[in-house]
């Protein structure tokens, strides 16, 4: 596969918006081409190549994206890919991803927000933390992510897959407040703790494998196995007559919860 | 200013594509003038645009934008050097609602509802729409004072109150939405039918349609009520509306036009019992429209996609969000109505709203006269006003029809007649029902046309009548009509080819009708005791103050 490899030329102050950093774009240009991209830099219009030195493959064809260094002020990378793969050596900034709906981008540092916002298809990797919206929708919007999948070794924000239509986010640490709200079909695993999970979720599952709040329009079940550990199931939210499945390994309880 | 050439429809002054030359001077339409030529030889020209029945501004609006801030992510505009940023479709900013207009030759709207209690942000935003002349119909219909006067058969107060309601609101006209409906929806019921009671003040739906009927001749305002019908949104709505358009059919108009304009009528004109035997009542509602004079309407014509409805109508809204599980705005106007926001999809497939999109077009195509049938899609409970040139090439083209019919649920053929219409309007008739019309149905003398006097607001389209045929090349059709040549607004252009060049502000009309002191002091003293026990606000602070409208042009009416 051809290589690009991207490295910021200073570090940045204001946030810059490049939506141009993406495989598929990439793909069909020389390297020359690549360095006349656009980048927004606050409100001014820059090219890639004021910002940062471009180097790798010329010609065209499917591409690797290496962008070494901190990118974590550089919003809207890979956003709306289809193809090809991103490596992040370094932090990323907002809206890695979202919309994207094929390849994958794999972040050795931390997210920022709204990482794999309504993403459909395609895979995301974090070594490190992500921000808040992870997979979730913008404002307003019906569904959040519908397919694909998201994984974080560290912990997430809050909002993680809010209104999340379908697809996979795995988190290994912990994940905010109302992770999962109004899931319709997505899967959520949370290897931490949370708080109040799946408000108004209709379907879908949420495990949290720590200790969370559980809200009281939801229903206890029984107890279930997950991968040898033992959890408490739920179904809910009842507020949206759901059918959604809850786990959680440890119910903090202020005495409302009917189980 | 001098437009040369075009091939001109002015339906007013009865021509229809008459090769001549137009004069404009001082913002006027004149017999001679000297100065800027525009060539616009074998062109398309017909007077500004006017929309009669559109929600652009006002809190309802605000509410919309607030709910749908995925709205705000279409429609994006950068700003220019002349140009402010423009976002949304269904709930555009204030200066993309100006730009689009302008854009398409419109340069005349009404906002379509305002509480008088809420006309200040209304002006705020009206303000702020850029280029287009405004102005706003003010809400009567569930308002205490109003339901109070009806009930005691005062007529004499309820014109008072009626014209110190348009003054307090800097509003244009009598704006009746589902008469008693609001008020019965503060105690969650709806009246349903023009002789069900209204809780608490023993009148009915159809007292209340007479009582402002006859205020308004009375007080002899530019234009008539506005009815948005009981019923509306429901099956088996048709005989309310066919009963209330006769209900005032002995009260006789003081000016030269409708006694009753009943709006969106698309929304009212709905057969069956429920929505499965859901089916078009438009060939009754025209048959009534081909024999009496004494009404007009508008299509209110569904467009397939985003919408969102807004409207005073409460218990409607909040069937809508029942039936739909979507998002919902509901809100209580004090003593003078309701209103709710539901934002939702029209879809293809959908069979009801196949159905609703046919009977839009029925209406307008069955109706014989163009001047009964106003040119709408009650922006944006049926679809955002930028499809006008959607709705035009529909009316002008059978094959366009056809081929759309061919993409919808397969009820449109069987529930509607509008496969079997062949009638294809002329561009005498759309001129009729995006400009002569809406000005004579509003009363506004110097719009609509481009005889001597009238305002120097043009059109001159990217289309060569002579040569383009619009029931065949209806892409082309659609393409020029949404993309003007020129727009002149007050005879200074601000459109070229499709960009605006410039962006002058626009005026607001509003209606200060007088009535007999006595009258207005018995209304005073009511108002006192409501203020006092029951309105949120102190009336010192209640009406809106000329600061809010900066651009007036106050239309004199009244009593004496
Ligand atoms: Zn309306």
């Amino acid at each position: 596969m051809r290589e690009i490899t991207i490295v910021p030329l200073q570090e940045f102050e204001v946030p810059l918006e490049a939506e141009n950093i993406r495989p598929d774009i990439f793909a069909t240009l020389s390297l020359e081409e690549i360095r006349d991209l656009e980048v927004w830099e606050g409100n001014r219009r820059r090219y890639l190549s004021d910002l940062f030195s471009v180097a790798g493959n010329d010609g065209t064809g499917e591409c690797l994206i290496r962008l070494d260094g901190d990118f974590s002020r550089v919003k809207r990378i890979g956003e709306g890919m289809r193809e090809g793969e991103i490596l992040v050596r370094g932090n990323i900034g907002m809206r890695a991803g979202s919309g994207m709906r094929g390849g994958s981008i794999n972040i050795e540092g931390d997210a920022g927000d709204w990482l794999g916002r309504e993403m459909r298809g395609g895979s995301i990797s974090v070594k490190g933390n992500a921000g808040n919206y992870v997979g979730s929708r913008y404002w307003g919007e019906r569904c959040g992510m519908r397919g694909g999948e998201i994984e974080i070794e560290g912990s997430a924000g809050a909002y993680l897959g809010d209104h999340i239509c379908g697809g996979q986010i795995k988190v290994k640490g912990d994940a905010g407040d109302f992770p999962g709200a109004s899931n319709r079909g997505g899967a959520i695993t949370i290897g931490g703790d949370a708080h109040l999970p799946g408000a108004e979720m209709v379907s879908g599952t949420i495990v949290v494998k720590g200790r969370a709040r559980v809200l009281p329009s939801y229903g206890f079940q029984e107890t279930a196995e997950i991968e040898g550990q033992l959890l408490w199931k739920f179904v809910g939210d009842l507020v949206e007559k759901g059918k959604g499945e809850l786990y959680v390994a440890l119910v903090e309880d202020d005495g409302q919860l009917d189980k | 200013m001098i437009i040369k050439g075009g091939i001109v429809y002015d339906p007013t002054n009865g021509i229809f594509g008459e090769e001549m030359d137009i004069f404009l001077e001082k913002g006027k339409v004149v017999e001679e003038a000297k100065g800027k030529e525009i060539d616009a030889r074998g062109l398309l020209v017909m007077p500004g645009g006017v929309d009669a029945h559109a929600h652009v501004a006002g809190t309802k609006v605000n509410t919309g934008r607030i709910m749908r801030p995925e709205d705000a992510r279409s429609g994006l505009e950068p700003k220019t050097k002349l140009l402010r940023p423009c976002t949304g479709y269904t709930v555009p900013n204030c200066y993309a609602i100006g730009y689009r207009y302008a854009r398409m030759g419109y340069t005349t709207v009404f906002e379509a509802a305002t509480p008088i209690i809420e006309s200040r942000h209304t002006h705020e935003e009206l303000e702020e729409i850029p280029i287009v002349d405004k102005g706003a119909l003010t809400l009567f219909g569930s308002n205490w004072e109003v339901l109070e006067c009806v009930r005691d058969d005062d007529l004499d107060k309820l014109a008072a109150y009626v014209a110190w309601g348009l003054r307090a609101s800097r509003g244009y006209g009598v704006k009746v939405v589902n008469p008693g409906g609001g008020e019965a929806w503060g105690f969650g019921t709806n009246v349903k039918g023009l002789d069900d009671p209204v809780p608490n003040f023993d009148t009915t739906p159809r007292e209340i349609i007479r009582g402002l009927v006859k205020a308004n001749e009375m007080l002899n305002l530019p234009h008539s009520v506005h009815l948005h019908t009981n019923n509306l949104g429901k099956p088996g709505n048709y005989t309310t509306v066919l009963d209330t358009m006769d209900t005032v059919k002995d009260i006789t108009s003081t000016r030269d036009r409708q006694v009753l304009h009943v709006t969106h009528m698309q929304f009212s004109s709905y057969g069956g019992t429920g929505w499965r035997d859901f089916e078009s009542e438009a060939p009754q509602i025209a048959e009534y429209f081909n024999r009496n004079d004494h009404v007009t309407m508008d299509m209110g014509q569904m467009i397939f996609g985003n919408a969102t409805t807004m409207t005073a109508d409460g218990p409607l809204e909040y069937n809508n969000a029942r039936l739909l599980h979507a998002k919902w705005s509901n809100h209580d106007i004090e003593l003078e109505d309701s209103s709710g926001v539901v934002p939702l999809v029209y879809g293809r497939k959908m069979p009801v709203n196949a159905i609703q999109w046919a009977i839009g077009l029925e209406l307008a195509l069955l109706t014989e006269s163009p001047w009964k049938t106003l040119l709408t899609t009650d922006h944006p409970n049926g679809g955002p006003f930028v499809n006008y040139p959607e709705v035009i090439t529909l009316l002008m083209s059978k094959a366009k029809r056809e081929e759309e019919m061919a993409t919808l649920h397969e009820l449109v053929a069987k529930r509607t007649v509008l496969p079997t219409i062949e009638r294809e309007l002329d561009w005498g008739d759309i001129a009729v029902m995006t400009r002569a019309a809406p000005a004579k149905v509003l009363g506004l003398a110097e719009k609509g046309h481009l005889g001597v006097g009238a305002d120097a607001d043009v059109t001159v389209y990217d289309l060569r009548p002579e040569k383009i045929d619009p029931a065949r090349d209806h892409k082309r059709v659609k393409e020029a009509l949404g993309r003007v040549k020129y727009t002149i607004k007050g005879g200074e252009v601000v459109v070229r080819d499709g960009e605006i060049v410039a962006v002058p502000r626009g005026r607001t009309y509003w209606v200060d009708a007088s009535v007999p002191e006595k009258d207005a002091e018995r209304v005073q003293v009511d108002l006192v005791e409501k203020f006092e026990k029951y309105y949120s606000i102190q009336k010192s602070n209640y009406m809106v103050q000329d600061a809010y409208v900066t651009d007036p042009v106050v239309v004199k009416a009244g009593v004496i």
